[in-house]
């Protein structure tokens, strides 16, 4: 083993063994499925990594395969072409077919139907849509059900919930006093209704970036700058002398820059903070050329009691959370040296980073009215020449069908991040997805009609010795529902879930002792849930020092920096939850009696149906005899109605049930 | 070290407990089984002087030339520049500038050894001749997320296993009905990065550590619903283990699904025992007044460590104590007012970390725990914003005391400013290397196969440090 220590360089030895294999160790500990458990924190820790490290000439930048215009490739010829389904699949078996792999069968009907359905709407499918599929044996009927679920509501809720992730949303402020941001729902209400009105993907970025000077502003692109105001902030205590508030101003500018390159274009442009990216072909200039566009910016609608002079004048009657313009000339920019205020260096210029061009961001149609800075930032984000943007989406997408992104490091796109497992795949949707006008429910609807995706998820022994981390998809990847997944499943199960949409957000029932976590800004005591709290997760209020422990315990986002890929651990705190959370305990009681409505008589009928309303699928013959006996024991002692409560509960908390099939 | 590679060695692993007995005659009867249980206890490498660990963490960074390291060149040179400060060492640039501030503590020598230490600790003085200060620390980020990351997992990016996975990892757990790695957390919440500082990162999630909650039900949802009794709950996860464990065998490359079988029947133990553990009022009142349990300053991290050593008892392996938390000035953190901060900070600890030695003492626990104490950095010797002090990596102090200690003794030093450390340096791996020793454990044999590379929590350095041990 070689020992790299060495007082010069430093323990991490970066120095000594070189950029190449640092990126090699980095990439190869996402490769894995472990390498699922990532946070934003992978890249923010990325940043001081390599202290030692040289950066990557801009040579080596240019080179890099994600900064490279999208190639237009062929799907490739394959052997089997019996299988294919659509055109993503070539990509997908030439790569099984060359390692010598087999695809998986496909899943029966009834994991299909609640698979997709999971998937697009975030909701299990109802007994009747999975009976009405299964026995729909003609050719369109998969199609149509895809049909079906992009047009329903629930997919925004679903799919909105993805992009809050990446927005770092949030209902308070954070910090010591997590001050109440009255308005900040707008934005996720915002966030639904553009993905259920299939809103194309630039005018999406062009409204959060800069909803108050494209065309068409309005109150709704005004909303849209939320995604910049999303991040913590500590109004009050970060000190009133000039020097602090400027420092303090960068701050929260660096929120808004990191979180905007890494979301849209998947490069860790906040590291270059403070000095030239280590392990990216990134400087300070750069890093400051982006806060040039953003230099003129206010903020509108401040939390309650937030006391910031600056800002207070349009703070107080403001009915949105938004940043905004208000003058035609932007201050000048200088770069910070090493990221503080009060160090002043060169003078800079808007401009896009130099490896992808360094395009001026210098507005060629100003307005009058605005720097039209972000506008034209905004533009280049989403203009064709810009490739980033495309791949990065549509990798987004992949990852939230299949488990995984064909690239591992879904907001890390530069030298550090994973190499793409099926790179010709990822630069033909991006194509596509860019060709057809950035809609994204084209783009779902190719994912999910492939062969690839309606594989079965069990393995077998040669695909788990071959590739233990599926990265060639020879199945598809079992998935753990996400917290709202859970939550909005088991009500939608019982039958209690408030479909009502939008407003500000709900505080379903915490056990009051676990309320005192919080000092401000409290969660009230609620002795009793109703349909008032039975509404989707999406809706639940997002207080940053007190997640909802059934959220937070299931690997919900901290929601301080941008999320890309949420954790999935197993541990016995999550078991506990599900087992003791009154939530799950009246939900099962509503589950039983909805299932024995009208059928009390017919056990098995009964068992069925709790079968069908938890996981979409009819028991067994085994499962039944095992239920039954299960509930005549139970009953001896307790009563059939609560057996069949005992049932519904063990179903709620069954590994079916909380996994995607 | 064995090494868990397969799916069947992680599938079997992760079923402990009642699921255990279900999963196994399952998987026996494909064949499918053999290797031990992952929490199981193993054999150390060689005869260990600790059985488990108490690491108390001062989050946040605690100033190691205001504590117990103290500089009176900082003194001399009060207000002045230090000539071995570098523009860059400062985390908080503009903030911080190149003038010496002296410590506003004055410092006294305890114990027949002489230890030096700050009058802010006055009840952890009397430990004294147990302690062994390690002054000559050194980490790698001057950045709260990655300097944590290091400290807890050797590696300054996130992903790697914890230093209480590892620890779970080679020798597993004494108790069935516990976590082998508890965390308990500050009044205040999580320090950054969250559950990721005790990630069980490539190995199987049984190796993650549990968070204790700092107040109300020390687990969340730790007891059922009124409605349901014990025999009723063990009814319905009767019937849920077989079905999970089914569940699971038809799913053998997942290991998740094995392991969350184990997790219920953890969950379900824990339910009775965690209670019982954190149930402080069983200890007799003068033991709560030891860890000042009645005064509003010392009751929350005293119970902590009164619990921690409830956790231990009960062969817990690892514990992790943190004081302070959150993402604000509110832990450890002292960059504008260094008194002020660690005023209040020590005074919620000084008494509650020596009432903890005393009562590791006193129950003969001590002699098989090591304690350790210490933040993820140090404090510049320069000051920010003129009384406070900037995070600084390259020189600090840590403790330890307990199982194969040996204590009485000052170990490595700081240069005169307390800036770098100079003699007999520790690194983050040494310190780990030397924890792992002292519990039986070869860091450089201690791996666990990843990617096809055999991965260390000391990765490719660290060496035992001799002159701590007794």
């Amino acid at each position: 083993m070689r020992r790299l220590a060495s007082p010069e360089i430093g323990p991490s030895g970066a120095g000594l063994i070189g950029w190449d294999e640092v990126r090699e160790q980095w990439a190869m500990a996402f490769t894995l499925k472990t390498g699922l458990k990532v946070s934003p924190l992978h890249l923010l820790s990325l940043c001081i990594l390599t202290a030692q490290a040289k950066p990557p000439g801009m040579e080596a930048g240019r080179a890099h395969w994600a900064f490279q215009p999208l190639s237009q490739p062929r799907p490739p010829e394959v052997a089997q072409a019996g299988w294919l389904r659509n055109d993503i699949d070539r990509f997908i078996l030439a790569k099984l077919e060359a390692a010598g792999l087999q695809p998986s069968p496909e899943a029966d009907r009834a994991a299909l139907i609640r698979r997709v359905t999971l998937d697009l709407t975030g909701l299990p499918p109802s007994p009747d849509e999975v009976e009405a599929f299964v026995n729909d044996d003609s050719l369109h009927a998969y199609e149509r059900l895809i049909d079906r679920l992009l047009e329903s509501p629930a997919h925004g809720e679903r799919w909105g919930r993805h992009w809050l992730d990446l927005a770092r949303y949030a209902d308070t402020s954070g910090f010591h006093n997590d001050l109440d941001r009255p308005h900040a729902w707008k934005y996720r209400d915002y966030v639904i209704r553009s993905f259920n009105e299939d809103k194309p993907y630039a005018r999406f970025i062009a409204e959060q970036i800069a909803g108050d000077e494209i065309e068409g502003a309005d109150e709704t692109s005004l909303i849209a700058t939320g995604f910049c105001r999303n991040g913590p902030s500590n109004d009050d205590n970060m000190g009133k002398t000039p020097e602090a508030l400027a420092q303090y101003r960068a701050d929260q500018m660096d929120d808004v820059i990191s979180t905007t390159a890494s979301v849209f274009l998947g490069l860790t442009l906040g590291c270059a903070r403070c000095h030239d990216h280590k392990t990216e072909p990134l400087s300070a200039r750069d890093y400051y050329s982006l806060h040039a566009v953003f230099a003129g910016t206010e903020r509108l609608g401040l939390p309650k009691g937030a006391t910031d002079a600056r800002d207070k004048a349009v703070s107080d009657d403001a009915r949105v959370m938004a940043l905004i313009e208000t003058k035609p000339d932007a201050p000048p920019t200088h770069v910070m040296l090493r990221g503080l205020a009060a160090s002043m260096g060169d003078e800079v210029l808007p401009a896009a980073p130099a490896v992808l061009g360094g395009r001026s961001l210098n507005p060629e149609r100003p307005n009058g009215r605005t720097s039209m800075r972000r506008g034209t930032l905004a533009e280049w984000i989403a203009s064709p020449e810009n490739p980033l943007t495309w791949r990065v989406m549509v990798n987004r997408v992949w990852q939230h069908h299949f488990g995984a992104g064909l690239v591992a490091t879904p907001s890390n796109f530069g030298l550090s991040g994973a190499a793409p497992s099926h790179p010709d795949l990822l630069d033909w949707l991006a194509a596509r997805f860019m060709a057809g006008g950035g809609r994204l429910k084209p783009l779902h609807k190719l994912m999910l009609m492939s062969a690839a995706y309606r594989q079965q998820s069990s393995s077998h022994a040669r695909g788990a010795a071959a590739d233990p981390a599926n990265t060639l998809l020879w199945r598809m990847n079992l998935r753990r529902m996400e917290a709202e997944v859970i939550r909005d499943g088991i009500l939608a199960a019982s039958g209690n879930l408030n479909p009502v949409m939008g407003g500000p957000g709900i505080k379903p029932r915490i056990r009051a002792d676990l309320l005192d976590a919080s000092q401000r800004n409290k969660w009230p005591v609620l002795a009793h849930e109703g349909p008032g709290e039975w509404r989707r997760s999406v809706y639940i209020y997002v207080k940053r020092q007190l997640l909802m422990p059934s959220m937070e315990l299931f690997d919900a986002p901290t929601t301080t920096d941008s999320c890309a890929m949420r954790q999935r651990s197993t541990v016995p705190t999550q078991a506990l939850v599900l087992m003791n959370d009154e939530f799950v305990e009246e939900q099962a009681g509503h589950l039983a009696r909805r299932a024995a409505a009208g059928a009390r008589e017919d056990l098995p009928r009964v068992i069925e149906r709790l079968f069908m309303l938890a996981l979409s699928r009819a028991p067994t013959a085994a499962r039944l005899e095992q239920a039954l006996a299960f509930i005549r024991e139970r009953a001896l002692s307790a009563g059939t109605e609560e057996a069949l409560r005992d049932l519904a509960h063990v179903l709620l908390n069954s590994s079916e049930f909380v996994y995607i099939p | 070290m064995t090494s868990f590679t397969t799916r069947r060695h992680i599938l079997q692993k992760a079923g402990a407990g009642f699921g255990a007995l279900a999963l196994q005659s399952l998987l026996g009867r494909e064949g499918l089984l053999h290797g031990a249980n992952p929490l199981s206890q193993r054999a150390p490498h060689f005869t260990p002087k600790a059985k488990s660990v108490i690491f108390l963490f001062m989050y946040g960074g605690p100033s190691h030339v205001d504590l117990f390291d103290p500089k009176p060149a900082l003194a001399k040179w009060h207000g002045k520049a230090i000539p071995v400060w570098k523009k860059e060492d400062a985390f908080m640039g503009g903030k911080t500038k190149n003038v010496a501030m002296r410590s506003p503590y004055r410092f006294a020598r305890h114990g027949q050894a002489g230890i030096d230490m700050a009058e802010v600790y006055p009840n952890l003085a009397r430990h004294a001749d147990s302690l062994c200060m390690i002054r000559s620390m050194h980490a790698e980020s001057n950045n709260h997320g990655p300097a944590l990351f290091q400290m807890n997992s050797g590696f300054i990016q996130a992903g790697r296993p914890s230093m209480g996975s590892w620890v779970t990892y080679g020798l597993g757990s004494e108790s069935e009905n516990l976590p082998a790695f508890v965390v308990l957390l500050d009044k205040l919440g999580a320090p950054v990065n969250g559950a990721l500082n005790w990630s069980n990162g490539f190995m199987p999630a049984a190796f993650q550590g549990v968070p204790f909650r700092g107040s109300g039900e020390p687990v969340a949802y730790l007891t059922p619903p009124k409605s349901v009794s014990a025999s009723r709950q063990r009814a319905r996860l009767d019937l849920l283990r077989q079905w999970n464990a089914e569940f699971a065998a038809s799913n053998p490359a997942e290991t998740e699904l094995a392991a969350r079988l184990g997790a219920y029947e953890l969950a379900y133990r824990m339910q009775i025992s965690a209670t019982e553990c954190t149930d402080l009022a069983r200890e007799p009142e003068s033991v709560r007044g030891m860890y000042g349990l009645d005064h509003p300053v010392t009751a929350h991290f005293g119970k902590s460590c009164l619990l921690a050593r409830r956790l231990v008892e009960r062969g817990v392996r690892f514990v992790q104590v943190y004081s302070g938390g959150n993402e604000g000035p509110k832990a450890w953190d002292a960059h504008d007012d260094l008194k002020k901060n660690h005023d209040l900070h020590c005074a919620e600890t000084d008494g509650p970390i020596a009432a903890l030695l005393d009562d590791l003492k006193i129950t003969g626990l001590l002699d098989s725990t090591l304690v350790v104490w210490g933040g993820e950095f140090g404090r510049s010797p320069v000051a920010e914003n003129g009384k406070g002090r900037d995070h600084h990596p390259k020189g600090f102090t840590m403790w330890m005391a307990g199982g194969g200690i040996k204590g009485g003794q000052i170990h490595g030093a700081t240069d005169e400013f307390g800036y770098a450390a100079v003699e007999n340096r520790v690194s983050v791996p040494d310190l780990h290397a030397t924890m792992l020793h002292l519990l039986g454990l070869d860091h450089e044999a201690l791996t666990y196969r990843f990617m096809g590379r055999d991965f260390r929590l000391t990765d490719v350095s660290g060496d035992v440090v001799k002159g701590l041990l007794a």
